[in-house]
């Protein structure tokens, strides 16, 4: 092939063969023999804890890894090795019978799997220079990574830092003047320095969002959907801001579909953007304007919720329409007296809505107000569970339905979980699962027993029990999760899947099945949730 | 009146002076350093009862200060009240196991400041929330 190859890929590779299996090494070694062109050192160890020693001496390029050896035994092998090899690509030598381990072994950070009986010499070289190859990518797309995060959180450092020492001098000589420090004010001076005061601590806001925008342009604002209810978010945010709106005598009111169904949406960033669209809506408003809020199921597509914010505001102009989502985008308009912000409020609301799979718009007439729309998915189980039901699936016979609960060590009913060390044992869940098989469903917050996380899985008892470990095992080593003080426990309910044989079709199985687990899960969910 | 003396240190003059207005009409004597290697100089010329203290400082940062300040008798046993613009994320946590007593990010409330100074101080048994 006319493929060029570097002189670095001409030295010596260096592998540490760990098999117990005097005739496998044998015929490996007999294979790297018959290779052209040989560079290839070989070495063996024959237990685990000789090829932890050799590794620990370094120098080694790739690590050929029998999972079965005297003194270590299966996935557990793996994980020692990977643990303590840490930037040396590992491949798995498995048995005929063993190859669903050998893709267990890949998910836990092997390169790739040999099944022994079919390697030739070829595919043995290929194998180990593939795994360097990948293995080094890798490596240095994390080193990348690193690199770039830790330049933002120089620069966002670095700027904060900036911004915020001018200003504490202003705020603090304000202060200092508001206190009647330096001698008593007039009702005048009080008032203009009153103003001062108010306007340092708008742009002590806006450092703050300065941060959210940096945060959301390198993907770093996070969402985590759950099962929400919109109305009660209007009415917080209603609270929040019934104060500012009475200010100039804006009236708040709210219209609400009955029996509104839970949207799908993560209710921090919601509120954000309810926050944000009220907040504008006053912003422009005229005293005693009016604010209304509405939600109802999308008539175009029953899968969404349909939210409006309208004002009776200065309205907008169909051109800047288009624009006003685009970051740092102001609103030309001369007759308003009121504060401009940075421009950044609809472009991070924009921003959140697309990242939770809606839509965000705004209609318009200049003189006659504004009302910005925005969908949001709504809350359904069947969607969540049956990219899983697949035919092949189904075949399977049974699923379970695994709870993962994150409790606080000591029962101590006020204590709130560390969101940052939830959303770490979340991720190693997911780690956990395999993707065409299992599903994990959105977390439910619950009075006495933390958080719980669902995972709906197409399996047998035993590949539950297997996964069961495999969750705990993995919760286990999450050291943040001890460190705050939490615990996890994880137990499983099974549910059968009927055959197709009873002449029932595929589709009518699929809405059983998804029935099923839907009343289980709500079962659980009504046991489980919380008012907050 | 309190007669206690405020060591602040901080390379921003107007912060200083700032702080020695609102400090003396609240009855503290006040002094000033603006580097880190001054400030222990200062400290032991003065023997403050406490030290508002920045961490981004020339010739020795407030960390390097804090070490050098804890290691030292009798200084040692002066309360430290860190007052900085650098992001709490990055330098709360290790400013108290230095061994601060409070941490304020700038810009603050000089009412909070004002507290964590008397409690600091032994002014005031009054319970204090620690500031984020």
């Amino acid at each position: 092939m006319g493929i060029e190859i570097r002189e670095s890929d001409r030295e010596i590779v260096r592998i540490l063969l760990i098999e117990d299996d005097p005739d496998d090494v044998l015929l490996l070694r007999q294979m790297l023999a018959k290779v052209e062109d040989n560079r290839f050192d070989l070495e063996c160890a024959d237990r685990l804890q000789a090829g932890l020693d050799r590794l620990a001496r370094g120098g080694i390029h790739v690590v050929l890894l029998d999972l079965s050896l005297p003194d270590s035994q299966g996935l557990d092998t793996l994980v020692t090795v990977h643990a303590r090899a840490l930037g040396v690509p590992l491949v798995v030598l498995t048995g005929l019978d063993d190859e669903m381990l050998a893709i267990e072994a890949v998910r836990e950070g092997a390169q790739d799997y040999l099944v022994k009986g079919q390697i030739d010499s070829n595919l043995l070289v290929r194998s180990i220079r593939y795994a360097i190859e990948r293995n080094g990518l890798l490596e240095e797309l994390k080193r990348a990574q690193q690199k770039q995060l830790k330049m933002k959180n120089q620069f966002l450092s670095h700027i904060s830092h900036e911004l915020r020492s001018p200003l504490t001098a202003i705020r603090q000589f304000v202060t200092i003047l508001l206190d009647g420090l330096a001698g008593d004010l007039s009702p005048e001076q009080h008032e203009y320095l009153e103003i001062a005061l108010r306007n340092a601590n708008q742009l002590r806001a806006m450092i703050d969002e300065l941060l959210d925008v940096t945060r959301a342009q390198t993907g770093k604002l996070t969402v985590e959907p759950q099962r929400i209810s919109l109305a009660k978010l209007i009415v917080e945010a209603f609270e929040a801001l019934q104060t500012s709106a009475a200010e100039k005598g804006i009236k708040l009111s709210s219209s609400l579909a009955d029996d509104l169904p839970p949207a799908y949406a993560d209710p921090y960033r919601v509120r954000q953007i309810l926050l944000n669209l009220i907040e504008n809506g006053i912003k422009h408003t005229e005293p005693k304007g009016k604010i209304t809020v509405r939600v109802q199921v999308s008539n175009e597509d029953p899968h969404y919720l349909y939210a409006e914010v309208m004002d009776t505001g200065c309205g907008i102009s169909p051109e800047e329409s288009e624009r006003i989502f685009k970051p740092l985008y102001q609103i030309e308009n001369t007759s308003n007296t009121s504060r401009k912000g940075l421009g950044l409020g609809l472009y991070i609301c924009k921003d959140l809505v697309s990242r939770q799979g809606g839509r965000i718009w705004v209609e318009s007439q200049l003189g006659r107000g504004s009302t910005f729309f925005f969908t949001l998915p709504i809350f359904s189980l069947m969607d969540l569970i049956s990219p899983i039901l697949t035919p092949e699936n189904l075949e399977r016979g049974s699923a379970a339905i695994i709870s993962v609960r994150v409790l606080p060590v000591e029962k101590l009913p006020s204590r709130k979980i560390d969101e940052k060390v939830l959303r770490k044992a979340r991720g190693v869940v997911q780690h956990s699962i395999l993707p065409d098989l299992d599903v994990l469903l959105p977390r439910i917050t619950s009075a006495d027993s933390g958080e719980v996380f669902f995972v709906v899985a197409c399996c047998d008892r035993g590949g539950a029990e297997v996964l069961v470990r495999r969750i705990e095992r993995q919760l286990a080593r999450l050291e943040d999760l001890q460190n705050a003080g939490l615990d996890a426990v994880v137990s499983f309910t099974m549910v059968d899947i009927p055959s197709t044989g009873n002449s029932k079709s595929l589709e009518q199985i699929v809405q059983e099945v998804g029935s099923n687990i839907e009343d289980l899960v709500n079962d659980l969910h009504k046991k489980e949730e919380v008012f907050k | 009146m309190t007669g206690k003396k405020v060591l602040v240190v901080d390379d921003d003059v107007d912060l200083l002076q700032g702080l020695r207005v609102l400090l003396n009409a609240k009855g503290y004597n006040v002094v000033f350093a603006t580097d880190g290697l001054s400030t222990i100089n200062t400290a032991r010329r003065e023997m403050p009862d406490v030290i508002i203290l920045d961490i981004g400082l020339p010739a020795g940062d407030g960390f390097v200060v804090m070490d050098r300040l804890k290691s030292m008798q009798p200084l040692a046993s002066i309360p430290i009240i860190i007052l900085t613009a650098i992001d709490p994320c990055s330098s709360k946590e290790r400013a108290l196991n230095a061994g601060a007593k409070f941490f304020f990010q700038k810009p603050f409330d000089n009412d909070e400041l004002l507290a964590a100074i008397r409690n600091a101080t032994g002014e005031t048994g009054e319970n204090l929330q620690e500031q984020m």
